[in-house]
Formats: C-alpha cells, sequence, structure tokens
C-alpha cells in the first residue's frame, strides 16, 4: 500500500508541477467559453448577406413599402427595379446584386403564389434566403391588412400571442433551459475529461514501457501496484483541476454578489444567481466528482491495457484505442436526446449502463433529482459504475502485467483478450 | 551457504520453452557468470528471479527461503539490459523515488544516495534530468540505483555496455568492493573475457537449457586440449617426436598438442636432446570464449518458434 501511495504521489507532483498544468487550468475554461461565444460570433459574422433585385409584375409591392422592410433589417436589402426580366438576368451581378426575384403578374392579394424563385448565380447556404421570404411575406402582410381595412391598432391586437412557461408543482426553482445549459456544461465537461487525462494515462504507460523503466519498477512492484498507482495519480490530477475550477466559480459568484450592480454586469449576476437556486449545486457538484472518479477509472484503465501493448509508434495506440474512444464518443452523442427529453427511455437506461453513463447521467441529474432522475436511478447507476470499473480494472490489469514487458508486434485486440483470460 | 537455489525452473511461453527445467546455486558473495547466446532464455530466467514473472514450474530459494517476490525484492537489485529511467524526472528525485519504491525509507535513501553520489563523482547531477545525461553517465546512475538499497544478490545484464574504459573500471572496482563485503552478484553477458576476468562461477545457457556449470578455471581445465606453447632461442630445422605434434608455428613460439599418454616433461626432454634453448613453455587452456562457441556452434543462431505442448 505504501508503495502505490509513492507511486501516486509521483504521478500527481510531476503532473501538478509541470507549467502544462497551470496553463491548461486557466485557459481550459476561457477556451471553453470562447468557444461558445465564439462559435455565436463567427456564425453572426460569417452570415451572407444578399442583396436582391425586384421586379413586380403585380404591381402591389410598391417602393415605400420596400423601404419599411429594408428598415427593419439593412443587412439583407430588396430594391425594385424597373428593367425588363430578360435585361436584369444578363446584368444582375455586374450592378452588384446577388440575385433577383420577380412577383408575377397574377400574384393575388388573397391567394399569392405558391413559390417565387430567387435566381442566382452562386450557390448560397441553407438559411442564406430566410431574411428575403420573411421580408416578402412581410410585405404581403401589409398588403393584406391594408386591403382588408385594418388600422394599426386591430393590426396589434392580431399580433398579440401567448408565452408558455414550465412550472414544475414539486419543485419550484426548476427551469428546464438552465438545467440544459448546467447539463451540456457537465456533460461536455465529462466528455473533455475522460478523452484528455484517458490518453494522459495510456502515454503515460507506453513512456514507462518504451523507456524500460517499467522494468526496473516491476522488479521492486507489483504491474498492478504500478498501473493502478499511475491511474490513481492521474485521477487526482483531474479532480484537483476540477476542483480549482469550482472553487472559482465560486468566488466569481461571491464576488459578483456583493459588487455586482449596472448594465451587462449586473444581467450576468442575475443568470449566475438564477443557475444557483435553480440547480442543486452540491449534489450536482458532488455527482459529478464521483461520475468523474468513476468513469475516469473505468477508462483509464482500458487507455493503460492499451498503452502497455503499444510501442514507440503513436499510430499503434490511436488504431487500438479507437474503440475506446468510440465509446466517449457515442455517450456524448447519447447526451443530447437525453437532455432534450431526459426521462425519455433510451436516456434513462444510458445514464444507467455503466460506458455512458459518466456523461448521459451527469447530462439530467441538473433536471433534478428525485424528480426527474429517481433515486433508485442514480443509485443503480452509480452501483453498476463501481462494478464496471472494478472489471474494467480487473481485466486491464491482467493485459498490462502481460504487455508491459512484450516488446515487438502489435498486438491485436483478440490477442490482448486472449492475455487477459490467461490463468 | 547459497544465497540463491534455483530447482528445475521452468516457463513455456506459447511459441517457446524460455526456460527449460534449469536447476543452479550460487554460493553468498560469489561473482557469478550467467552466460549464453541471444535468446538462450536468460532474461526469463533473471525475470524469475526477479519476481517479474512467476516460474511455471520449480522452485526459487532465497537466502534458504522459498522466494516471495512481495517481500523478498528489497533484498534484490537489478539492472536490465535495456537501460530504464524517466527522462523528464530530476536525477536526484528519481535516485530517491526508486530507493523508497525498494523499501528504503526517505532519510536514509537520501544518506545513501548522497554518499554514493560523492564516491562516484555524480554530485553536480541531482538537479539535472535523464535527458541530459549521456549513455555512459545515464549507465553509472543505473548501476547507483540498482545497488543503492545495499541489497544481497545484485543482478547486472551487460553492465558494461556504452561505458569508457575508464568508468568501466570503475564500475569494476564498486562490483568488487561489494562483492568483499559479501554481497553476490549475477553477471549476465555474452562478452566472455568479462567474465573470464571477473567471474567465479559460471553457468552456460543455450535454448533454455543448462549445458555448463562450474568454476572459470575449472571449465577451462575440463576444455582443455593439451595445448602448450613453447618458445626457443632457435627454431630447429626439423621437429618429429611421437610425444607431440605441431599445430602453430610462430615466429617466436610453437603450439603443440601433447599426444595421449605423454606428459609435458617429454616435449621438454625433446627439445633438450636437440640442443634447443628454451626460453618459456606454458600451458594454453581454452578461453571462455572458445568454450562459449565450441558449444553453441552448430546449434542454430537464432531460436526457431516451435509449438509448445505442456
Amino acid at each position: 500500500m505504501y508503495k502505490i501511495i509513492l507511486i501516486i504521489k509521483r504521478e500527481f507532483l510531476t503532473r501538478v508541477r509541470k507549467r502544462t498544468f497551470i496553463i491548461g487550468t486557466i485557459l481550459f475554461p476561457l477556451l471553453y467559453l470562447g468557444l461558445i461565444f465564439g462559435t455565436g460570433y463567427i456564425a453572426n459574422k460569417t452570415r451572407e448577406d444578399l442583396k436582391i433585385a425586384l421586379i413586380d409584375q403585380s404591381g402591389l409591392f410598391r417602393e415605400e413599402l420596400i423601404r419599411s422592410v429594408n428598415g427593419n433589417d439593412t443587412a439583407n436589402s430588396l430594391r425594385l427595379v424597373t428593367v425588363s426580366p430578360e435585361k436584369l438576368k444578363l446584368s444582375f451581378d455586374s450592378i452588384g446584386y446577388d440575385g433577383y426575384v420577380i412577383i408575377p403578374e397574377n400574384f393575388d392579394w388573397r391567394s399569392g403564389v405558391d413559390t417565387i424563385k430567387v435566381n442566382t448565380k452562386k450557390s448560397f447556404g441553407a438559411g442564406a434566403i430566410d431574411p428575403v421570404e420573411k421580408k416578402i411575406n412581410l410585405m404581403w402582410n401589409k398588403i393584406k391588412h391594408d386591403s382588408l381595412g385594418l388600422d394599426n391598432t386591430k393590426d396589434a391586437i392580431l399580433s398579440k400571442s401567448v408565452t408558455l412557461k414550465l412550472n414544475n408543482e414539486k419543485n419550484r426553482n426548476a427551469d428546464a433551459g438552465i438545467a440544459s445549459t448546467i447539463g451540456y456544461v457537465c456533460g461536455f465537461l465529462m466528455y473533455f475529461i475522460l478523452l484528455l487525462y484517458g490518453s494522459q494515462v495510456m502515454m503515460g504507460v507506453t513512456e514507462e514501457k518504451t523507456s524500460r523503466i517499467a522494468e526496473v519498477v516491476i522488479s521492486s512492484v507489483k504491474p498492478f501496484q504500478l498501473m493502478i498507482g499511475k491511474i490513481i495519480g492521474i485521477g487526482m490530477v483531474a479532480l484537483t483541476q476540477f476542483l480549482i475550477w469550482i472553487a472559482c466559480i465560486f468566488i466569481i459568484y461571491n464576488v459578483t454578489k456583493t459588487t455586482g450592480s449596472g448594465g451587462v454586469a449586473s444581467a450576468m449576476v442575475g443568470r449566475i444567481q438564477e443557475v444557483f437556486t435553480s440547480v442543486n449545486i452540491p449534489l450536482t457538484v458532488g455527482c459529478f466528482i464521483f461520475y468523474l472518479l468513476g468513469g475516469f477509472f473505468f477508462y483509464s484503465s482500458l487507455y493503460a491495457a492499451i498503452g502497455s501493448a503499444i510501442n514507440e509508434d503513436m499510430r499503434e495506440a490511436q488504431s487500438l484505442s479507437f474503440p475506446i474512444t468510440m465509446l466517449i464518443i457515442f455517450s456524448i452523442a447519447l447526451m443530447t436526446p437525453a437532455i432534450s427529453n431526459p426521462s425519455s427511455p433510451i436516456a434513462v437506461w444510458t445514464s444507467i449502463i455503466p460506458f455512458s453513463s459518466p456523461i448521459v447521467m451527469m447530462a439530467r441529474i441538473p433536471f433534478g433529482v428525485p424528480n426527474t432522475v429517481p433515486w433508485w436511478q442514480l443509485g443503480l447507476s452509480m452501483l453498476l459504475l463501481i462494478a464496471g470499473f472494478m472489471f474494467t480494472t480487473w481485466f486491464a490489469a491482467r493485459i498490462y502485467r502481460t504487455g508491459i514487458l512484450m516488446y515487438g508486434k502489435k498486438p491485436s485486440w483478440k490477442e490482448m483478450i486472449k492475455w487477459a483470460f490467461r490463468k | 551457504m547459497n544465497i540463491l537455489e534455483v530447482h528445475n525452473l521452468k516457463k513455456y511461453f506459447a511459441t517457446q520453452k524460455a526456460v527449460d527445467d534449469i536447476s543452479m546455486s550460487i554460493p553468498k558473495g560469489d561473482i557469478f557468470g550467467l552466460l549464453g547466446p541471444n535468446g538462450a532464455g536468460k532474461t526469463t530466467l533473471i525475470r524469475m528471479i526477479t519476481g517479474i514473472f512467476y516460474p511455471d514450474e520449480g522452485e526459487i530459494l532465497l537466502k534458504g527461503k522459498k522466494f516471495d517476490p512481495e517481500n523478498d525484492v528489497k533484498y534484490i537489485g537489478y539492472m536490465p539490459e535495456e537501460r530504464g529511467l524517466y527522462k523528464k524526472m530530476k536525477i536526484g528525485e528519481q535516485a530517491l523515488y526508486l530507493a523508497q519504491l525498494k523499501g528504503l525509507g526517505k532519510a536514509d535513501a537520501m544518506h545513501k544516495i548522497k554518499d554514493w553520489f560523492k564516491r562516484l563523482e555524480m554530485e553536480s547531477w541531482w538537479n539535472k534530468k535523464v535527458e541530459d545525461l549521456s549513455k555512459g553517465m545515464g549507465q553509472k546512475l543505473q548501476f547507483v540505483i540498482t545497488v543503492l538499497h545495499e541489497p544481497d544478490l545484485i543482478i547486472l545484464d551487460e553492465p558494461f555496455s556504452g561505458l569508457d574504459p575508464i568508468n568501466a573500471n570503475l564500475i569494476k572496482d564498486e562490483i568488487y568492493r561489494l562483492a568483499q563485503n559479501g554481497t553476490t552478484i549475477i553477471f549476465s553477458t555474452h562478452r566472455m573475457e568479462q567474465v573470464e576476468e571477473i567471474c567465479n562461477h559460471i553457468v552456460l545457457v543455450n535454448k533454455g537449457k543448462k549445458i555448463l556449470d562450474g568454476t572459470v578455471q575449472g571449465v577451462r581445465q575440463d576444455f582443455k586440449e593439451n595445448l602448450f606453447g613453447i618458445q626457443l632461442e632457435n627454431n630447429p630445422e626439423t621437429i618429429s617426436s611421437p610425444s607431440f605434434e605441431i599445430i602453430g608455428t610462430g615466429k617466436l613460439e610453437l603450439t603443440v598438442k601433447i599426444n595421449e599418454g605423454f606428459k609435458p616433461n617429454d616435449v621438454l626432454g625433446y627439445f633438450m636432446n636437440q640442443g634447443s634453448n628454451i626460453v618459456s613453455f606454458k600451458e594454453i587452456l581454452p578461453s571462455l570464449n572458445d568454450i562459449f562457441i565450441k558449444l553453441v556452434e552448430g546449434t542454430p543462431t537464432a531460436r526457431q518458434f516451435e509449438k509448445v505442448t505442456t
């Protein structure tokens, strides 16, 4: 036992003292936020703005109507032109239009026409013409209203609508929007940690094997001790990183609670406060730590087994670890349907089966325990995860003890399984 | 007293009988040579003695008791042929870590490391990393790490490869010093001249089986072919005697093989009768190298894969 602690200490300290750990701890949340906001920003920036010429043969779409709808959304503009369609067809792109539409003569204000073509010379993305469509329909609406004799007050009455909001009577504070956001954050965080630290275990084992230190160490400790020491040590590193992030969130929360006021900051604070009141934070954090460690032991022992089987060539690592990585990716794919319907059978069962439970269960827990996730499901899921990682550790240890001293050809999965079940 | 006894040890792999019924015993304080061509089963045998592998059959007795890998590893120091150290770890910390893994307390380990580093002039290495060391320096460090916890049995696999003569002598002196203090050393190599120089006992292994066991002198005596070197002031023009045959003529020295039933005195008598002045006369014992080649030659250089049925 003392020797395992020594190994854990070494694995932990050599990693935590590295500059990459400190940088990673600071940079990862920034990158993570950057990814979320950045993609939104880029999507906004790269939106295709269309400049469309409009030939009106029906006589309904008048200049001032077009001007009024252009005022709402200046990025996509419509311009009324009076040349003949044949002439426009030849020259629209050279005079600066992306395309043109022709409102046909038979366009009636009561029935309209089914489709109108936007003629272009380039290809555009799927949603690119939506704003144009919206504008034409908006104009037609105005035409309809004018023709029906509706004034602005009647118009306003017609456009009134009601917003639906979920009210969970058992759990006053539940908010599906916030719960799904937290669910996504938890699920993805788990995914990144499992993949990142899992591959660290794999590379660590391979490094020990190829630098032949394994043989020196194994003449002092049992192979199992070396493997489990490495897994626990790296698991502690992952946990430390997570706890630092949690501590940071609490500091931000407390600082903003006392000082945050005015403008954007207060809105942000409001959101954060809302999160804290609507989600059971201690339970979520506690479960996250459990599933983080459970999932990590489950996957990293398999990664350790692969690390022990391969030699210097990193491509071997990729091809052998592919099935394991696929399991993690499959779990993240299961997360989205689980969040949109956290009580569906697929969400329930994938959050109980060990390989997908760390990610899927963490996506469900923010929706509320025991309302969305009954205690029996949580308990069963945890028990199965413990059983699962005990099995994978046992299985991996048996591959490891053979693989770590075996040099030469890369074994296949079949051979590795043979090692595991040999007496 | 024998520090290590191995009885009928067997280890079969899927395609090879790596170690096939080997028995040997090594007295305390001995410098013992474990010889054999590549792939003979030396490393597998050593791995069983160091507790890395469990034998399929047979038993290992360490200090007279059944070998218990869990608790007995502290009595053994093993330096594998392929050197292994953490490349990115500081040398001092690394030595401390590996010594603690062997069961040494921190203060004790620290004291011993300082002592060894001082003796082998490695004090300035403490905060360096292994990747900063040359191959020979790494070798020295590996040796120190192997012997640090004062094991009773030290197993060295090709300890001198990559060392320059000065450092090789340094290590050799340390080996002698350790042996004098009662440490037993197993020396696995195929460099015969080193074995002849250092070892008392040898065992030769080939194809998983022991084919030779004895003291270095005893083995050389056993394999001697009655060859003598004789140096004369001036070689007579014709030499012919029933007592010996000349099998080699050097510039000043003749190599003679004494025939069955004759003694060296017969050879000397012949030359004295001829009136030749004898400058020197000595027995030529076969070198271990010759014996090694003689015994191993003829068997395929590489072991063939075979089907193993147990």
